[in-house]
Protein backbone atom coordinates (compact mmCIF):
# COMPACT_ATOMS: atom_id res chain seq x y z
CA UNK A 1 0.00 0.00 0.00
CA UNK A 2 2.77 2.45 0.91
CA UNK A 3 4.47 1.77 -2.43
CA UNK A 4 1.18 2.07 -4.32
CA UNK A 5 0.51 5.49 -2.79
CA UNK A 6 4.07 6.63 -3.47
CA UNK A 7 3.95 5.52 -7.12
CA UNK A 8 7.13 6.71 -8.80
CA UNK A 9 8.46 8.26 -5.57
CA UNK A 10 10.03 6.65 -2.51
CA UNK A 11 7.43 5.70 0.13
CA UNK A 12 7.23 8.37 2.85
CA UNK A 13 7.33 5.93 5.78
CA UNK A 14 8.02 2.47 4.35
CA UNK A 15 7.85 0.70 7.74
CA UNK A 16 4.58 2.27 8.90
CA UNK A 17 0.99 1.40 8.08
CA UNK A 18 -0.23 4.25 5.84
CA UNK A 19 -3.29 5.89 7.45
CA UNK A 20 -5.47 5.19 4.43
CA UNK A 21 -4.63 1.48 4.68
CA UNK A 22 -7.89 1.74 6.62
CA UNK A 23 -9.39 1.21 3.14
CA UNK A 24 -8.34 -2.42 3.55
CA UNK A 25 -8.81 -3.23 7.23
CA UNK A 26 -11.85 -1.02 7.88
CA UNK A 27 -13.77 -0.33 4.64
CA UNK A 28 -13.16 -3.36 2.46
CA UNK A 29 -15.00 -5.88 4.68
CA UNK A 30 -18.12 -3.69 4.73
CA UNK A 31 -17.97 -2.83 1.05
CA UNK A 32 -17.47 -6.46 0.12
CA UNK A 33 -20.61 -7.43 1.98
CA UNK A 34 -22.80 -4.59 0.87
CA UNK A 35 -21.78 -4.09 -2.71
CA UNK A 36 -21.36 -7.68 -3.80
CA UNK A 37 -24.53 -8.96 -2.12
CA UNK A 38 -26.80 -10.21 -4.88
CA UNK A 39 -29.89 -9.43 -2.83
CA UNK A 40 -28.85 -5.81 -2.44
CA UNK A 41 -28.27 -5.87 -6.17
CA UNK A 42 -25.88 -2.95 -6.54
CA UNK A 43 -24.18 -2.66 -9.88
CA UNK A 44 -20.49 -2.34 -8.99
CA UNK A 45 -19.77 -0.60 -12.27
CA UNK A 46 -22.07 2.24 -11.33
CA UNK A 47 -20.55 2.70 -7.91
CA UNK A 48 -18.81 5.98 -7.13
CA UNK A 49 -17.06 6.93 -3.91
CA UNK A 50 -18.56 10.30 -3.04
CA UNK A 51 -17.04 11.29 0.30
CA UNK A 52 -14.77 9.76 2.89
CA UNK A 53 -13.94 10.71 6.45
CA UNK A 54 -11.47 8.87 8.66
CA UNK A 55 -10.45 9.32 12.28
CA UNK A 56 -7.53 7.45 13.79
CA UNK A 57 -7.92 7.57 17.59
CA UNK A 58 -5.04 5.08 17.94
CA UNK A 59 -2.49 4.10 15.33
CA UNK A 60 -2.55 0.59 13.90
CA UNK A 61 0.81 -1.22 13.65
CA UNK A 62 2.10 -3.93 11.32
CA UNK A 63 1.00 -7.31 12.65
CA UNK A 64 -2.09 -6.01 14.48
CA UNK A 65 -5.35 -7.94 14.21
CA UNK A 66 -8.45 -5.76 14.04
CA UNK A 67 -12.20 -6.36 13.98
CA UNK A 68 -14.14 -4.16 11.57
CA UNK A 69 -17.82 -3.40 11.71
CA UNK A 70 -20.13 -1.22 9.66
CA UNK A 71 -23.58 0.21 9.83
CA UNK A 72 -25.72 1.72 7.08
CA UNK A 73 -26.61 5.20 8.30
CA UNK A 74 -28.78 6.37 5.44
CA UNK A 75 -29.99 5.52 1.96
CA UNK A 76 -31.38 8.35 -0.14
CA UNK A 77 -32.63 8.41 -3.70
CA UNK A 78 -31.92 11.66 -5.52
CA UNK A 79 -31.82 12.51 -9.21
CA UNK A 80 -31.88 8.89 -10.31
CA UNK A 81 -28.96 8.01 -8.03
CA UNK A 82 -28.81 6.32 -4.66
CA UNK A 83 -26.63 7.81 -1.92
CA UNK A 84 -25.57 5.27 0.70
CA UNK A 85 -23.81 6.45 3.85
CA UNK A 86 -21.95 3.94 6.01
CA UNK A 87 -20.33 4.31 9.41
CA UNK A 88 -17.38 1.98 9.91
CA UNK A 89 -15.17 1.21 12.86
CA UNK A 90 -12.14 -0.98 13.45
CA UNK A 91 -11.14 -2.14 16.93
CA UNK A 92 -7.93 -3.89 17.98
CA UNK A 93 -9.12 -6.66 20.34
CA UNK A 94 -5.69 -6.99 21.97
CA UNK A 95 -6.17 -3.72 23.86
CA UNK A 96 -9.69 -2.69 22.88
CA UNK A 97 -8.39 0.42 21.12
CA UNK A 98 -10.46 1.93 18.35
CA UNK A 99 -7.89 2.28 15.57
CA UNK A 100 -10.17 3.77 12.95
CA UNK A 101 -13.60 5.32 12.66
CA UNK A 102 -14.89 6.20 9.25
CA UNK A 103 -17.80 7.49 7.32
CA UNK A 104 -18.23 6.67 3.65
CA UNK A 105 -20.72 8.12 1.23
CA UNK A 106 -21.14 5.98 -1.86
CA UNK A 107 -23.16 6.92 -4.94
CA UNK A 108 -24.88 4.22 -6.93
CA UNK A 109 -25.77 5.44 -10.39
CA UNK A 110 -28.94 4.13 -11.94
CA UNK A 111 -30.52 3.55 -8.54
CA UNK A 112 -29.28 0.01 -8.02
CA UNK A 113 -30.17 -0.19 -4.35
CA UNK B 1 9.61 13.55 16.83
CA UNK B 2 10.88 16.48 14.89
CA UNK B 3 8.20 18.14 12.86
CA UNK B 4 7.40 21.27 10.98
CA UNK B 5 4.21 21.29 13.02
CA UNK B 6 5.65 22.48 16.30
CA UNK B 7 4.60 25.18 18.73
CA UNK B 8 5.22 27.86 16.10
CA UNK B 9 2.33 26.62 13.95
CA UNK B 10 -0.12 29.40 13.24
CA UNK B 11 -3.26 30.00 11.25
CA UNK B 12 -2.45 30.57 7.59
CA UNK B 13 0.62 28.30 7.50
CA UNK B 14 0.64 26.30 4.29
CA UNK B 15 1.55 22.73 3.43
CA UNK B 16 4.38 22.14 1.01
CA UNK B 17 2.32 21.27 -2.10
CA UNK B 18 2.70 17.61 -3.09
CA UNK B 19 2.36 16.82 -6.79
CA UNK B 20 2.31 13.30 -8.17
CA UNK B 21 1.55 11.99 -11.65
CA UNK B 22 -0.81 9.06 -11.16
CA UNK B 23 -0.04 6.59 -13.94
CA UNK B 24 -2.11 3.57 -14.92
CA UNK B 25 0.70 1.45 -13.44
CA UNK B 26 0.23 3.19 -10.10
CA UNK B 27 -3.55 2.70 -10.27
CA UNK B 28 -2.99 -1.00 -11.02
CA UNK B 29 -0.61 -1.23 -8.05
CA UNK B 30 -3.22 0.42 -5.84
CA UNK B 31 -5.87 -2.04 -7.07
CA UNK B 32 -3.51 -4.86 -5.99
CA UNK B 33 -2.82 -3.26 -2.62
CA UNK B 34 -6.44 -2.43 -1.84
CA UNK B 35 -8.20 -5.34 -3.53
CA UNK B 36 -10.43 -2.88 -5.40
CA UNK B 37 -10.45 -4.06 -9.00
CA UNK B 38 -13.55 -2.12 -10.06
CA UNK B 39 -13.08 -2.04 -13.85
CA UNK B 40 -13.54 1.75 -14.00
CA UNK B 41 -10.00 1.89 -12.57
CA UNK B 42 -8.26 -0.80 -14.56
CA UNK B 43 -10.18 -1.46 -17.81
CA UNK B 44 -10.02 1.39 -20.33
CA UNK B 45 -12.69 -0.04 -22.62
CA UNK B 46 -15.06 -0.69 -19.74
CA UNK B 47 -14.52 2.80 -18.29
CA UNK B 48 -15.46 4.36 -21.63
CA UNK B 49 -18.52 2.11 -21.89
CA UNK B 50 -19.95 3.64 -18.70
CA UNK B 51 -19.39 7.19 -19.92
CA UNK B 52 -16.02 7.99 -18.37
CA UNK B 53 -13.28 9.55 -20.48
CA UNK B 54 -11.01 6.64 -19.55
CA UNK B 55 -9.81 4.84 -16.45
CA UNK B 56 -9.76 6.89 -13.26
CA UNK B 57 -7.79 6.71 -10.02
CA UNK B 58 -9.34 5.24 -6.89
CA UNK B 59 -10.59 8.05 -4.67
CA UNK B 60 -8.81 6.42 -1.75
CA UNK B 61 -5.52 6.51 -3.67
CA UNK B 62 -5.97 10.27 -4.02
CA UNK B 63 -6.84 10.48 -0.32
CA UNK B 64 -3.68 8.49 0.43
CA UNK B 65 -1.58 11.06 -1.42
CA UNK B 66 -3.38 13.86 0.43
CA UNK B 67 -2.67 12.05 3.72
CA UNK B 68 1.00 11.88 2.75
CA UNK B 69 1.10 15.62 2.06
CA UNK B 70 -0.27 16.30 5.55
CA UNK B 71 1.98 13.69 7.17
CA UNK B 72 5.08 15.21 5.54
CA UNK B 73 4.13 18.58 7.01
CA UNK B 74 3.49 17.02 10.42
CA UNK B 75 6.73 15.03 10.25
CA UNK B 76 4.99 11.67 10.72
CA UNK B 77 1.70 10.04 9.77
CA UNK B 78 1.29 9.17 13.47
CA UNK B 79 0.29 12.81 14.01
CA UNK B 80 -2.64 12.54 11.60
CA UNK B 81 -5.77 12.30 13.76
CA UNK B 82 -8.43 12.69 11.10
CA UNK B 83 -8.84 13.38 7.40
CA UNK B 84 -11.89 13.82 5.24
CA UNK B 85 -12.79 15.02 1.77
CA UNK B 86 -15.28 14.89 -1.05
CA UNK B 87 -14.28 13.16 -4.29
CA UNK B 88 -15.64 15.93 -6.50
CA UNK B 89 -14.14 15.08 -9.88
CA UNK B 90 -12.48 11.94 -11.15
CA UNK B 91 -8.69 11.95 -11.62
CA UNK B 92 -7.83 10.37 -14.97
CA UNK B 93 -4.97 7.94 -15.34
CA UNK B 94 -1.84 9.84 -16.35
CA UNK B 95 -2.96 13.11 -14.78
CA UNK B 96 -1.02 14.86 -12.03
CA UNK B 97 -2.62 15.58 -8.68
CA UNK B 98 -1.43 18.44 -6.49
CA UNK B 99 -2.38 18.44 -2.80
CA UNK B 100 -2.39 21.70 -0.88
CA UNK B 101 -3.57 22.91 2.48
CA UNK B 102 -3.40 25.65 5.06
CA UNK B 103 -3.87 25.82 8.79
CA UNK B 104 -7.39 26.99 9.60
CA UNK B 105 -7.26 26.75 13.39
CA UNK B 106 -4.82 25.93 16.18
CA UNK B 107 -6.02 24.63 19.53
CA UNK B 108 -3.08 25.22 21.84
CA UNK B 109 -4.75 23.59 24.84
CA UNK B 110 -5.40 20.37 22.90
CA UNK B 111 -2.22 20.65 20.84
CA UNK B 112 -4.17 20.09 17.65
CA UNK B 113 -4.17 21.96 14.36
CA UNK B 114 -7.04 21.86 11.87
CA UNK B 115 -6.17 22.32 8.21
CA UNK B 116 -8.29 22.99 5.15
CA UNK B 117 -6.93 20.69 2.45
CA UNK B 118 -7.75 20.04 -1.18
CA UNK B 119 -6.35 18.67 -4.40
CA UNK B 120 -6.42 19.80 -8.01
CA UNK B 121 -5.50 18.03 -11.22
CA UNK B 122 -3.23 19.38 -13.93
CA UNK B 123 -6.43 19.85 -15.97
CA UNK B 124 -7.31 22.53 -13.45
CA UNK B 125 -10.10 20.51 -11.90
CA UNK B 126 -10.65 20.46 -8.16
CA UNK B 127 -10.64 16.70 -7.64
CA UNK B 128 -10.71 16.66 -3.82
CA UNK B 129 -12.77 19.33 -2.09
CA UNK B 130 -14.26 20.06 1.34
CA UNK B 131 -11.08 18.58 2.75
CA UNK B 132 -10.20 18.86 6.41
CA UNK B 133 -7.36 17.35 8.41
CA UNK B 134 -6.66 17.30 12.15
CA UNK B 135 -3.04 17.01 13.22
CA UNK B 136 -1.51 16.53 16.65
CA UNK B 137 1.22 19.07 17.23
CA UNK B 138 4.43 18.00 18.87
CA UNK B 139 5.90 20.17 21.61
Amino acid sequence: MARAIAGPDAPFEPEAVPPTYAAVYCLAPAFAQLFTDEEVGINLAGLIHGEQAFEWPARVRPGDTVDASAEIISVEDKRGMTFVTLAVEAVRPADGAVVCKGRSMMIVRGGGA
Amino acid sequence: MSTAAGSAVKVGDELEPLTRVVSQEQINAYAEASGDFNPIHVDEEFARSVGLPGTIAHGLLELGILAEAVARWAGTSDALLALECRFSKPLRAGDAITCTGRVAAVDDAEGVATLDVEATSDRGERVLTNGRARVRLSR
